[in-house]
């Protein structure tokens, strides 16, 4: 019974296993190659380096840095918590740098305010002492009387005309966060708590895929450590984010990996009875393989999320040696591979459309489904070998007889199909079938939003809000780009757009932004204030007045004649500047450029406006360009779907004839329409994942309608056989709908009505009794 | 044995006698209003006379401070809780909260109400003298506070007299407070004031 050829291919195929087993090894000898992060997986929109740099400037604290609150009724019970949690973190290694006192370098800020006096002023303090030297002069004297203006870093016989207290006075302020002098701590009150910040930068690199879950698991500690003291602390960091997604995916791969293992591995015992039945498991073990041996050597890692929706591979995998096992109802007795021999042609056209279904998913613009596209098409080419070359060697001898109620199940469902056409027409039902399309697709409404893409855990959310509330500092993703030929230009052109932004904040429709032009003036108002500084002698006898020695005057002004003109690597140098030091991105192939940041921003669509006719200002907004790009692809997309079927069915003319092969399309194509209703009718909206599902299960579905069209040993047993696939396809997918991650979760409910609807619709694939019988395949 | 008897009898006694910071932070607060007069000295280091300056204040213990600058220039400020106000044309402006200017605020209203529990987190207080003659000392303890001021002197008597900031860089402010009265309350235009 067994053919020369069929005693060779399991030692070809061990060998192959050795290679790729060996493959697998060496990729895996220095760690496992998993990425986490999401960037990795949405489409690259930045084209050039510029933007790419800002880009990953202002991300770079997002992905670093821990930004944390710590909260007490009592201050001083809050800083010594603080203070001692700091020192904990310093010393636990996560951290390279954790601060939470203002160590401020008072020598280096005088400096600073020395240096810059020319250049810092503000806008409103120049206009007063270019326009009315008078009042500026007046206010100096009453600043000297005044016993409550604070204390001036610069002592008076240092700066006379009073400019380092108007710069130190000017400062933005930083969110509601006060210093408490005590201490040098960070405070901010709400809620009847005072709440100390602490923040906390981590050491080894943003890759390392440890590191989010260190810092997870250090603030955890923190936490209980806190609240034994009655302390609260909120948190907010990138890096949480990814260590709730780390463990969330770890979690769903052991749900949907390990239920859809037992539920199949259950289905394969309760249907064919037999223990040695579970070896049908090698296939998808080396299917597994396969795919992730694919994955990394083509793209050098593997993203947990590939991991996660590749573990759907599990029920497409078993359904090739389900293909002859099933056989097993009407061939008596079963022998593995003669059974194979029967089923081949069908389950080598089960493997081509299947793989040129997940294949078209590499066509998309999407890193992530290139990567589950390449994973699936190596784990299906290694399932379908396993299953060809390998598994009927080790069923050989296997004396299946399996249990009689599934048969029993498939005729009964046959008979209610039968009973249903008597009445009702093909034709009529036909019709039917497409008005609930038609009312479903009515009703369904398109999103996408690549928040689907985190299950954004609404406590790390409502933290962040929280932390924004209490200190005012609510980073956003977006930002402008400002490009210019040199500085002078460059601080004009911020200072355009800072004055559009300052409407925005005076509108409350924006918290506030930080802009080179804010820290220092353009090098034309250098010069104003010069000017305007030498014209001060005629004004200044009411500081005479005062006792203040005319020398000392004079001596002052020729200092300030000889500051030179600051650029702006000389005013990002000293202590007030380190706010805006992200933002300066240095000389580029045409010019200069700098970013503005944002704060606090309660509608990105007005921001877009903003930069409108601002010539060199370009409005950097990742999240919206994303969110295009995956409106454009839903579209090409279902390009993609239908070409693949073109493709489908020039694959399946040979076999079945173009009649029969477009009736094979078909049916998947209705099946796709009817889940797409569904969807509707459910009020699910369609995603991008939704149409990825479905481009998947046409491919998978065509499968369906050719068992049921060739119906090797009879209606009942193919109808079985793909009830048993379809099961077991299930299976995997459908435990994806539970996933939290949105994106997942819509996948998989696409993919389960997709399935269900396959196989209702699989029995028609067959040409009704009365027509002319069609010419079987070659078995 | 005897030695030590004797020791332990003049500790107790300087305990029982001595007038301490709990003390003087009563004697502080017990007038509800107090009105008087200031001059203030700046001495700079650079200049040879201080800039003097003169004026009036109310201190309200629920209140707050009124401090009216009249001499060489006409200032009205006002501290409380929810910050400091100076008054112009249209009324009282509230000023930016600068931190550093807030806390130091805080600490000036501190100083002026004896709240010495509010001062002794930022500063060592050491206290001489008797009830009716007394002098406290400010050390900070912050080395943010080091580097702004080496030390504060407080002297008074019912009420605070003098008060005496030296600031590292050299400078330094008298403030001496005269004709203190608790006998009246606050006027209607004092209670306006605060109430604005």
């Amino acid at each position: 019974m067994t053919l020369p050829s069929e005693r060779m291919l399991p030692r070809l195929f061990l060998t192959l296993l050795m290679a790729v087993l060996a493959l697998a090894g060496w990729q895996w000898h220095d760690g496992a190659p998993l990425s986490a992060n999401l960037m990795d997986l949405v489409p690259g929109t930045a084209p050039d380096a510029l933007e790419l740099k800002a880009e990953q400037r202002i991300q770079e604290p997002l992905n670093r840095e821990m930004l944390v609150l710590v909260g007490h009724a009592n201050r001083q019970q809050a800083i010594a918590m603080t203070k001692k949690l700091g020192e904990q973190w310093l010393a636990s290694g996560v951290f390279e740098k954790v601060q939470w006192n203002l160590q401020a370098d008072l020598p280096a800020l005088r400096t600073q305010l020395l240096q810059g006096r020319l250049a810092m002023l503000s806008a409103a303090d120049r206009q007063q002492l270019i326009e009315q030297p008078q009042a500026f002069i007046q206010q100096r004297v009453q600043a000297l009387f005044d016993p409550f203006t604070g204390f001036s870093l610069v002592p008076s016989q240092d700066d006379w005309f009073g400019l380092t207290g108007r710069i130190q006075n000017s400062q933005p302020q930083h969110g509601s966060v006060q210093l408490d002098i005590g201490s040098g701590a960070l405070v901010a009150d709400a809620d009847g708590k005072s709440w100390v910040l602490l923040r906390a930068r981590t050491s080894g690199n943003a890759f390392d895929m440890q590191l989010p879950l260190k810092v997870a698991e250090q603030l955890l500690h923190s936490r209980e450590e806190a609240a034994r003291a009655d302390v609260q602390l909120l948190a907010a960091s990138g890096l949480l984010y990814a260590a709730h997604g780390q463990q969330q995916a770890t979690r769903e791969i052991t749900w949907v990996g390990g239920g859809a293992t037992l539920g199949i591995l259950l289905l394969l015992l309760l249907a064919f009875r037999r223990l040695r039945v579970l070896l049908a498991f090698v296939p998808v073990l080396v299917g597994m393989l396969f795919g992730s041996v694919a994955c990394v050597a083509l793209f050098g890692h593997m993203h947990v999320m590939t991991l996660v929706l590749g573990s759907s591979l599990i029920g497409v995998a078993v359904d090739y040696p389900l293909h002859y096992l099933s056989k097993s109802w009407s061939l008596k007795p079963w022998h593995s591979w003669p059974a194979l021999r029967l089923t081949l042609p069908g389950l080598t056209l089960s493997l081509a459309t299947s793989c040129i279904g997940y294949l078209a998913l590499a066509w998309t613009p999407f890193p992530a489904l290139t990567q589950i596209a390449v994973f699936s098409a190596g784990g299906l080419l290694g399932a379908y070998l396993s299953a060809v070359c390998l598994l009927p060697a080790l069923l050989k001898g296997t004396d299946l007889r399996p249990a009689q109620w599934p048969l029993r199940v498939a005729e009964f469902l046959l008979s209610v199909r039968q009973a249903l056409l008597k009445r009702v027409r093909s034709s009529v039902l036909l019709v039917l079938v497409l008005a609930f399309c038609a009312g479903g697709l009515w009703h369904l409404t398109s999103k996408n939003d690549i928040r689907q893409w985190v299950g954004a855990p609404p406590q790390l959310m409502s933290e962040a809000q929280t932390i924004a509330r209490i200190t005012g500092y609510q980073p956003t993703s977006q930002f402008f780009l400002v490009r210019a030929a040199n500085q002078q230009q460059l601080l004009e052109r911020q200072k355009a757009l800072g004055e559009r932004l300052d409407l925005l904040v005076k509108q409350d429709k924006l918290k506030g932004y930080l802009a080179l032009n804010q820290l220092v003036s353009m090098p034309s108002e250098q010069q104003q204030v010069r000017e305007a500084l030498n014209k001060l002698p005629a004004f200044w006898q009411p500081l005479l007045d005062l006792g203040i020695p005319v020398t000392a005057l004079q001596a002052e002004l020729a200092q300030l004649q000889a500051l030179p003109v600051e650029d702006v690597a000389a005013a990002l140098v000293g202590p007030l500047a380190e706010p805006w030091r992200p933002l300066w991105l240095g000389a580029t192939d045409d010019g200069v450029a700098a970013m503005v940041s944002l704060q606090g921003l309660n509608d990105p669509a007005l921001l877009r406006v903003q930069a409108l006719d601002l010539p060199g200002v370009q409005l950097v907004d990742r999240l919206d360009d994303l969110n295009h790009v995956f409106a454009a692809t839903q579209i090409s997309a279902a390009e993609l779907k239908l070409l693949s079927c073109v493709l489908i069915v020039l694959l399946l003319i040979l076999p079945f004839g173009v009649g029969g092969a477009l009736r094979l399309v078909a049916l998947p194509l209705l099946a796709a329409l009817c889940s797409l209703a569904s969807l509707g009718w459910l009020g699910q909206p369609l995603t991008l994942f939704s149409v990825f599902g479905l481009l998947l299960v046409t491919a998978i579905s065509v499968d369906y309608a050719i068992l049921m069209r060739e119906q090797i040993g009879g209606a009942a047993v193919s109808l079985l056989g793909t009830l048993l696939a379809a099961a077991t396809t299930w299976l995997s997918f459908g435990l994806l709908a539970i996933s939290s991650t949105p994106a997942v979760s819509n996948f998989g409910l696409s993919v389960s009505l997709g399935l269900a609807f396959s196989f209702i619709l699989a029995p028609w694939a067959r040409p009704s009794a009365h027509a002319a019988p069609v010419a079987e395949p070659a078995a | 044995m005897r030695s030590r008897g004797l020791m332990l009898l003049l500790v107790f006694s300087s305990q029982a006698f001595a007038f301490d910071l709990q003390q003087l932070s009563d004697q502080l607060a017990k007038p509800s209003v107090i009105h008087g007069s200031f001059i203030q000295e700046k001495h700079l280091r650079a200049l040879p006379q201080p800039l003097t300056s003169k004026g009036t204040f109310v201190l309200a213990k629920d209140h707050g401070l009124l401090w009216l600058l009249k001499i060489p220039l006409q200032q009205d400020y006002r501290i409380n809780a929810k910050g400091i106000a100076r008054r112009d044309g249209s009324g009282w402006q509230m000023l930016p909260g600068k931190s550093a200017g807030a806390e130091q605020n805080r600490i000036f209203l501190a100083v002026l109400q004896g709240d010495s529990s509010g001062l002794q987190r930022d500063f060592e207080l050491s206290l001489s003298g008797e009830a009716q003659n007394w002098k406290l000392t400010l050390t900070p303890r912050s080395m943010l506070l080091k580097q702004v001021f080496n030390q504060i002197n407080i002297d008074g008597g019912e009420l605070v007299q003098r008060i005496e900031l030296l600031e590292t860089q050299g400078d330094s402010t008298v403030l001496r407070m005269q004709d203190i009265t608790s006998a009246a309350p606050l006027s209607d235009a004092e209670q306006h004031d605060f109430a604005e």
